[in-house]
Order: C-alpha cells, then structure tokens, then sequence
C-alpha cells in the first residue's frame, strides 16, 4: 500500500500558479505639482457593498422598471439638482469582484492577481503602494468604519477604525449599524481627512435573499435614509469657512451582483457598479463638452439625470490628484475628467472671472495633473518590464513609447489601462510547467501501475484470461479522453454539467445494450438511464436557476414534507441493512438513523408548518440539531477507525465485511452533508444511492461473461468511468458549479451564527464536495465487494484486493487526467478574456477536488484494506 | 444519442430472400433520391430550409422518405412465405411511432431539451431517426425478436439485407452522437441549435455507412 501513498502524494503538490512578485522600490514623485493642483480638502467616502447600477441610477436607463430600483431617491435628487455638482457614474470594476480584490483594486489602482482569490477568506495586508498609504504618508488623517477587511488589509493606517465582522452573511444589520452609529458623529468632527464607511447589508442580502426581495429593499430604503442625513450634515456645513466647506461625498460599490446576489465572476452584473460624487463647493463649472460623454434621461419624477462612466481603475488616481498626493506607485489608472471636473469649482487659485477662462485655466491644470499622470504609468511600466522576463510585448511597447512621446495623454493611459488589462497579470511560466509536469508524471504513474497490477492479477488469479482489451474499455477511454479534451474549451466548462450528463447517458445506453446482450439486468439498466435522465433535469433546472432568482416558494406544504419521504427510505434501507454484522457497525449505522430522525426534526422545526411553541421546543431549535449531528457524525467516523484497527480479518468474508463497513462509513457522512445540503439533500442521497447500488449490479454483467476471463482492468473500466461521471453529475445536481459565486456560503453557517475560519471552511468543503468527491470516493469499494449473484463462490479476499487496489487506480487516474486537461487549458488560455471568469475557478475547483479525492483515496485504502 | 432497439417476441425466421447487389443498389439509391429530393423539394418549392424552419422542414423529409423506405424495404421481408407485402407495409407504419418514441426517449435521456417550443421539433426529428432505424428493421423483420437481436446488439450478419440495416441504423445513430457535440459551443450559430446539427450528423452518418458497405458489396 505503500506505493498507492506515494504515487498519490505525488499527484497532489499542484502547480502553485500566478505568484506575481511585484516589487516597490520606494519613490520620488513630483509631488510638488500634484500638490499646488490639489483641490478637495476633505473626502467621505461611503463603500456599500455590492451595490447594482441599478440600485443608483434612475429606473428609466434601463428596460423594465423592478421592485429594488428607483429606492436612492435622495441621489436622483442631488445629481438631477442643477444647483449641487452631483453626478452619478456608472463604474466598471475588473474581474474577480470579491470584495477583497475590489478593495485592493480600488486603493492600488492596478490589476488584481489571480492566486488572491483563493485568499478571499484570510485576508493579508497589502504590500503594494497604495491609496491608503499614500494619504498616510503625506499626513492626512483617516477613519474607518464598517467592514473589517479594511483593517486586515491595512493594519496600521488608520487613524480611528470601528471594524465589524464581515463574514457572516447572514446578519444584515451589525456592520451597518455600526457604521451608522459612527458615521454622523464623526462628520461633526474635524480631526480627520478621509472617511470610509464601508456597509454590508445590501451584499448579505442579496446573498441570502437575492435582489429581489423585501429585506434588499429595506435595506436600500435604509440607506437612503442614512444617506439623506449625511447630506444634510454636510449640506449645513459647508457654508464659506465651515467644517464641509471643501468636502467630497464619494458613495460608491465596490462590485455588483447577479439577480442571485452572487459575485466574483466577470459577468455585466458582476462588474458594473456604481460611483455617486457629489462636491459640496458651488457653483459648479461646466466642463468642457469634449470630456463630458454622459448620458442623460428623465427619471420617473421628469428630472434630468446624467450618467457618465468610470473605470474602477481610475479610482485611485483620480482620488490621488484630488486630494493632491502622489499617485500610488502600481496605478495605472489615468485621471477620470469627469470626476475631476465635477471639483473643478472648488479650485483654491481660481479667482472671480469669466467662466471661459474658468474652463481653460481648468483645462490647463487637468493637463498638467495628466501629464503627471502618464508620467508615473510610464515610469511603472518601465520598471515592471525591465524586471519581467515576460510582461509585455515588444511591439506593445513600442506603440506604448510612441504614444507617450506624441503626448496624446488621455489615450495613452486609456490604452496602458487597456494593454495591461490583457497582459498584466504575469504567469511564473517555469512552476507551470513544473506543476503540469509532476501532474502528467502523475498520470503515467497511474498508467503504469495499472497495466503492472493487471499482469499481477492475470498471472496469480486468471493464467486462462483471454483478451485484456474489451469494448467497454475502448469507449471508456474514449469518453474520458473526450470529456478530458473538452475541457480547453469554454464554452464545453460552461456547459459542464449537461456534457457530464450526455457522456453519462452514452454509457448508460450501452451497457442496456450491453444487457439486452446477455438478456438479464434490462430493468437494472433501464432504471440507471432513468436516474440520468432525473439527474440531467435538475441539472438544467439548477442552470436556469443560475440565471433568474427562482427562489422556492417554502410555504408549500409539499416542499416541507417531501424530503422526509427519501430520508424515511433511506432510513429504513439502513435499518434492513444492520441485520448482519458486528455491534461495532450496528451501533454506527444505528447512530446514523438517530441523526436522520434529528434532520427531519430539525426541518420540520425550522418550516412553518409546525406551530410547537413548546419551549423544549425552542431550546433545541436553530444550532443545538446541527451541531449533534456534526458530533454524531465525528463521533462515528472515530468509532469505525476504532474499530479498523480491532478488527478480526476473516478472509472468507471479506465482501460481506467490507460492503457493511461501506455502509457505517457513508452513513456517518450522509446526516451531516443532508443538514448541510438543505431539502434537496436527501433525494440528492437517495439518487445517489440507487444509481451506485445499479453501476455495480451491472458490473456483474462484465464479470459473469465468459467465466471471468476478462482482465480486472477491461472489467471494472466502465464501472468506474460511470462511477466518476456519476460523481460529478452530482456537483452539479446540488446545484454547484465551477465558480465562487457558485459556492453555498449559506450551508457554512447550519448550525453556527459566528464565523471562524476552521469550522467554517470545512463545512463549506463538506457542503460543496460531499455528494460528488466524498461520497462517490469512499463508495468505490462497493463495486468489487457488491456480489450480485449468490450463486457464485466469493472470491478470495486477495483477489479482491488486488481488484480494489485497481479500481481506486483507475478511479485517481480518471480525476487525474481532467485535472492535468484543467490545468493545461488554464496555462494555454491564460491569457484569454474569460481567464478570471472561468477558467480559473474552474482550476481551483478541480485542484481542491482531486486533493481531496487523493487523500480520500488514501485513506479509504487505510480503511478498506486488511492484512492477508 | 445512442439507443439501440427492441421488439416483441421470439419467432424462429429463416433465411430472407436473395438478393442481387443490383437490386440493393437500386434500393438505397431510391432512398437516398428520397431523401434528396425532399430536401430539394424544401428548397425550391416551399422556399423552407433546415436552418430557418426545422421543425417544417424535418415534417417534409420524413414525410417523403417514411413511405419510400417502407415501400422499399417491405420488398425485402425475411418471411415472404408467412406475410404478403401490405402486412409489411402495415408493419413498417406501425414501427414508425414506437421507434419515434425510443428514439425520442433516448434523445431526452441524453439531453435533448424538451418544453413546448421544442416538442414539435423533437417529434420531427424523432420519427425521421425512426424511418433511418427502426422502419427498416420492423418491415423486413417484423415481430422476430431474434433477428433484431442478431442484427443490432450481437451486430452477427448473415445476409445482405442485415447489412443493409444495421450499418445504416448504427451510422444514423452514431452520426447524430457525433451530430450533437458542436450544440454547446458558443458560436451563436442558428444551425447549432437542436435538432438540426443532429439531424445533419444522423444523415451525414447514415449515408456514409451506406456507402461503405456499398463498396463492400462491390467487392
């Protein structure tokens, strides 16, 4: 067994993929230009997390008028008021939009890099020059409230911080309120430059209710309200020599969401958000039509609103010119016009005169502040090139060159941002290629050990075995390969789910040719093609689900009662079940059919169907279920590791044994993944059950042909290829895909209010991989022991394993080769457009998949096999 | 979309007729004119086509090679001595919807989508597969389970007429297989949309294995 562990060991160091070593060397900027054409004293920034265009701008920019627009009512006011210099920006943020990256794009000014996302979780400071530092640097004082990723990413900036939790998606009101218990008081003050005030409430929402809900609105209802008193402070202060009189009220997103309240990927919901300016200085000056590209419409009221649009990337330059400080050495936004121009009349050095000579002295200074600009992008640009091997091209740079030297400004920051948006993200090509290497390695070991094994196994247990090669192996092989080599392609990543479907159909359609062949098993295969064709249904429904907000209605009493009936099944297929075999087994699977009746409890008192006030009844409602159940579940995986090591081996019942030992083993895990999965988890289970409980029932289709004189590898191929397909036919039944925003973050907190990294991961783990990696993993063994005919003596227990020793090998190197497909395609496409979208959550899904599945093989073999 | 057939019953069939290769050759190049000239017809006529309007198009096809493939094939029923010719023809007809359903089922099984915008087209689609598979077989076979058998799960032919219908029934199912592969791509193409890639691959599949054993024929 040793060699199983190694083998797999190798397989799993994965490719560590961008680690884009970025260094700063500390600078001399012109600052003092920066600092004579500074323009804003003081700045409030408002971040609302996850905030829609659509939740901003007025209801008549966009198709069809729905319940959450239109609720800002006091912005529509500002900006379409002709007397405030207010204006709302349409911001178009880059991909990955997590809050983490948005944060760090927004204070950097640069691009992210791709390996952050995967540190979403935990975040790390930031090393880059940024914003925030700048500010600090040239001594302006800033305050903080609200999110506390700000202070993980900026430890020590701050100069008065109220940071809240973040992570617990499912409280909308404690970092809000926080920051509105804060936020007032501070404005009255005057021992600050810039505040942050960062609020949750509209991204919890929308993740847990979606956009198109009541609390969205509540909470938008709400912001308004707070957003109207902050005005009204400002408003009252900023009167010649008050407090406000030099303010800028920034109220910005930092990403969208999709109707589902979901983010991360690069879709137009996603990335589109919003920038609310308003200066606070009047009147405010015209600015020249050549840099005015807004547009504008009537709201619902008949007021003019213009909407003009920003990149997020321009986000920090621009504040940096604002507030006149060096412009943070990575940045490399240009200085939006639009933006600047909305301050343009709280110019310090521009006198009484006429309001032509108010817009060229403007136009001047703006030229200046980008020929500033320019200056550092060219200078950034310079030093990354000089210290990358591969960054930009030649020719690129070339054009770049020119650009600057014509001092056509604005188009070449516009085309920097546009080049560096396609090239910037540099990939360390040398631990690509090592990591493609070790995998491909992988592969041949598998290979090889695989063909070792089958010419172990002909000639100790099958000297008469006749043809190694079978049909069913040729198209498994085929179909692997195919679904393998449809991976380098989006739109086959994107359509996943069906392409599993369709690939297990084929095979399910052959082997019911296979048993119209030999005239038995028609009804076994019949229901497998049966199952797929369910599977293949909610898989298109949980598509459609992706795209609309299709929340179910739970006041159906069906929904409610429904699960129930697949648990009482698989209760009772578990009670049949423990009749024979030792009380160690019998008192885990006992244990699991204790959990199932506390889920149903737990559903039945979380639905709204019951009315039992009883107060036992609200002692044990909410975490008390939830966190038996996990202690059950943990209790019982010890008790059969326990048990693995007291064991007495008795050889000649070694499938009875290990199919029983099969069945602790899933059992235990199977309460906790249905608590975790929802409603759906227990038809999820008991498909999962029926369709396992076939692929092997059919498996003795091949065994039983021509007396066994097939080899072990032609025999279970097409069990196995099956069995995998079958796995991840499941990932996308449970309404998974390969994305973040596919995550369930929801299932992290069953039975927790509190977010702690440890627990918290590993439930999401659980929740995400449980029916596709784990359960299909530990199964396998069910294929080799699963004796469907009694009539036939069973096979000796080395004989056996050397069986299950192949199937775990065919099954890692199934998972093998689409991961190295995966990871090929992410290197070969790494620099196409959907690389943040698609690609790379679809590379850290399958890595973390085949991880887990190799150590779940390795130690389902510590478990499965005994000594001989 | 694999789905291979069934049928009722076991009834020991002799041998089937004998058959020149001229006459085979006279038989698929009638089919295929079929075929041809529905297609032509659709064009020309009816100014319809594949890409545009599936579901019109699919309905004329089959329409024209449903009564040319079972007129065609009833000629070659294996029991001449027990059935005449119109219990072949009935035959055929009444193969037509059952294999419509197989297919149908197999096409869903494997992702064919279904809703109402698309029944029409699957219906289509599935009773000309039906006149590429299942009609031939139930004409020259009939109820004789094992001659179904032999020819499309042990794929053992003996004469020329098993031939003659399992390798164009295999190629029409494999092609449409092969047919449905392009569908996810994100071309934002009209013709990737279902069925009619499918049905391109199932007619392309067909006539090529046709062709095939028309030169094995030949030989």
């Amino acid at each position: 067994m040793g060699v199983h562990g190694v083998l797999l060991c190798v397989t799993s160091p994965l490719c560590c993929h961008t680690t884009l070593h970025q260094w700063f060397p500390p600078h001399k900027n012109r600052t003092s230009t920066l600092q004579s054409l500074f323009t804003v004293d003081r700045i409030v920034i408002i971040v609302l997390d996850a905030l829609r265009i659509d939740f901003v701008a007025p209801s008549t920019f966009f198709e069809e008028k729905k319940p959450w627009m239109d609720k800002l009512q006091v912005l529509h006011k500002l900006a379409s008021d002709p007397e405030s210099a207010a204006r709302i920006f349409k911001a178009i943020a880059d991909p990955p939009t997590t809050s983490l990256q948005r944060l760090k794009g927004l204070t950097t000014g640069g691009l992210p890099t791709f390996i952050d996302i995967g540190n979403s979780f935990g975040a790390p400071a930031i090393v880059e020059d940024n914003l925030i530092h700048q500010l600090v640097a040239n001594g302006k004082r800033i305050v903080m409230m609200g999110d506390d990723t700000w202070t993980q990413l900026f430890p020590n900036h701050f100069n008065k911080s109220y940071p809240y939790p973040s992570f617990n998606v499912k409280d909308l009101d404690t970092v809000d309120n926080g920051c509105i218990s804060h936020l007032v008081p501070t404005l009255y003050d005057d021992d600050w430059d810039v505040v942050i005030a960062h609020f949750l409430g509209v991204d919890h929402a929308g993740h847990i209710f979606g956009v198109d809900s009541a609390q969205m609105i509540e909470k938008l209802e709400q912001y308004n309200e707070q957003l109207e008193k902050v005005v009204e402070v400002l408003q009252s202060q900023s009167a010649k020599g008050g407090l406000h009189e030099n303010t800028l009220l920034l109220v910005m997103g930092d990403h969208g969401q999709t109707i589902n309240g979901d983010h991360g990927g690069g879709t137009p919901e996603e990335v589109e958000t919003s920038i609310f300016a308003m200066s606070l200085k009047k009147p405010p000056l015209p600015i020249p039509s050549e840099f005015d590209a807004s547009s504008c419409k009537l709201d619902l009221l008949g007021r003019k609103v213009c909407v003009s649009s920003i990149q997020q990337l321009d986000f920090a330059a621009t504040v940096s010119a604002l507030l006149g400080i060096p412009f943070p050495y990575g940045s490399i936004g240009g200085v939006n016009p639009m933006l600047y121009g909305l301050v343009a009349g709280t110019w310090k050095n521009l006198e009484e005169g006429l309001s032509q000579q108010k817009v060229k002295e403007w136009m001047q200074n703006y030229a200046k502040v980008l020929c500033v600009n320019s200056w550092q992008v060219k200078r950034y640009i310079d030093v990354y090139t000089a210290s990358s091997v591969i960054g930009f091209s030649i020719d690129d740079l070339k054009h770049v060159e020119e650009m600057y030297a014509k001092a056509v400004n604005t188009c070449f920051l516009s085309s920097v941002a546009e080049l560096a948006r396609t090239k910037f993200t540099e990939f360390n090509l040398r631990t690509m290629g090592i990591g493609f290497g070790i995998l491909f390695m992988s592969i041949f070991v598998h290979l090889l050990f695989i063909v070792k094994v089958d010419r172990v196994h002909k000639d100790v247990f099958a000297p008469n075995e006749t043809s190694p090669v079978s049909f069913a192996l040729i198209v498994s092989c085929v179909l692997v390969a195919a679904r393998a080599c449809s991976f380098l392609s989006n739109s086959y990543i994107l359509e996943e789910g069906k392409m599993t479907s369709f690939l297990l159909g084929s095979l399910g359609v052959l082997s019911l040719r296979h048993s119209i062949m030999r005239k038995k098993m028609i009804l076994e295969a019949t229901t497998f093609i049966l199952i797929i064709s369910i599977l293949r249904f909610t898989i298109e429904l949980n598509l459609s689900k992706q795209g609309s907000n299709e929340v179910l209605d739970s006041k159906m009493y069906v929904a409610d009662v429904a699960p129930l009936l697949p648990l009482i099944i698989l209760a009772y297929m578990l009670y049949k079940s423990i009749a024979s075999c030792k009380w160690v087994l019998k008192l885990v699977i006992t244990g699991s059919i204790f959990s199932y009746i506390l889920v149903a409890l737990h559903w039945i008192l979380e639905s709204n169907l019951s009315n039992m006030t009883h107060p036992i009844f609200d002692v044990i409602k909410g975490n008390v279920i939830p966190r038996v159940i996990y202690i059950m579940g943990i209790a019982q995986l010890l008790s059969l590791v326990v048990f693995r090591f007291f064991e007495e081996v008795e050889r000649a019942k070694w499938g009875e044994t290990t199919m029983m030992k099969g069945v602790a083993m899933l059992s235990s895990w199977s309460s906790t993944l249905m608590i975790l999965s929802g409603r759906q988890g227990p038809w999820i289970a008991l498909a999962l059950v029926v369709g396992g409980w076939m692929i092997s029932r059919l498996k003795g289709l091949e065994e039983d042909q021509k007396n066994a004189k097939i080899g072990v590898l032609a025999c279970y191929s097409s069990s196995v290829t099956q069995w995998s397909l079958f796995g991840s036919c499941l990932f996308f039944c449970t309404g998974h895909w390969c994305a973040f925003d596919g995550l369930r973050y929801a299932a992290a907190f069953v039975g927790f209010d509190e977010f702690t990294i440890i627990p918290q991961a590993i439930l999401l783990t659980i929740e995400t991989y449980g029916f596709s990696h784990i359960l299909p993993t530990l199964g396998l063994p069910f294929l080799v022991a699963y004796n469907y005919n009694s009539s036939i003596k069973p096979k000796q227990t080395p004989h056996s394993l050397i069986q299950l020793f192949q199937v775990y090998l065919i099954y890692g190197l199934i998972m093998a080769i689409t991961t190295t497909f995966t990871v090929l395609c992410v290197i070969i496409q790494r620099r196409h457009l959907m690389v943040w979208g698609l690609f790379a959550p679809k590379f850290v899904f399958d890595v973390v998949g085949l991880i887990l599945t190799d150590v779940l093989i390795c130690l389902s073999s510590l478990f499965y096999f005994v000594q001989t | 979309m694999k789905d291979k057939k069934k049928g009722h019953n076991t009834k020991v069939s002799t041998t089937g007729g004998v058959l020149s290769p001229s006459k085979l050759l006279l038989s698929h190049l009638i089919c295929g004119i079929g075929l041809a000239s529905s297609f032509w017809l659709a064009i020309n006529v009816y100014s319809i086509n594949l890409i545009d309007s599936p579901t019109e198009t699919l309905r004329l096809v089959w329409l024209i090679e449903v009564p040319v493939v079972i007129l065609i094939y009833s000629l070659f029923r294996k029991d001449k001595n027990q059935s005449s010719y119109l219990k072949a023809v009935a035959r055929g007809l009444l193969g037509l919807p059952i294999g419509a359903i197989i297919n149908a089922l197999g096409a869903i099984a494997l992702g064919a989508p279904i809703g109402t915008q698309y029944f029409q087209r699957t219906l289509s689609w599935s009773l000309l597969m039906s006149a590429f598979t299942f009609v031939p077989a139930a004409c020259v076979y009939g109820s004789s389970w094992i001659d179904w058998q032999q020819t499309f799960v042990h794929t053992k032919l003996i004469g020329i007429i098993d031939y003659m219908i399992c390798l164009p029934a295999h190629g029409a199912v494999i092609g449409a297989w092969f047919g449905a592969w392009p569908m996810p791509l994100d071309w934002e193409r009209t013709w990737q949309e279902w069925p009619i890639c499918v049905t391109y691959g199932a007619i392309f599949g067909e006539i090529k294995l046709k062709g095939k054993k028309r030169s094995q024929k030949s030989e």
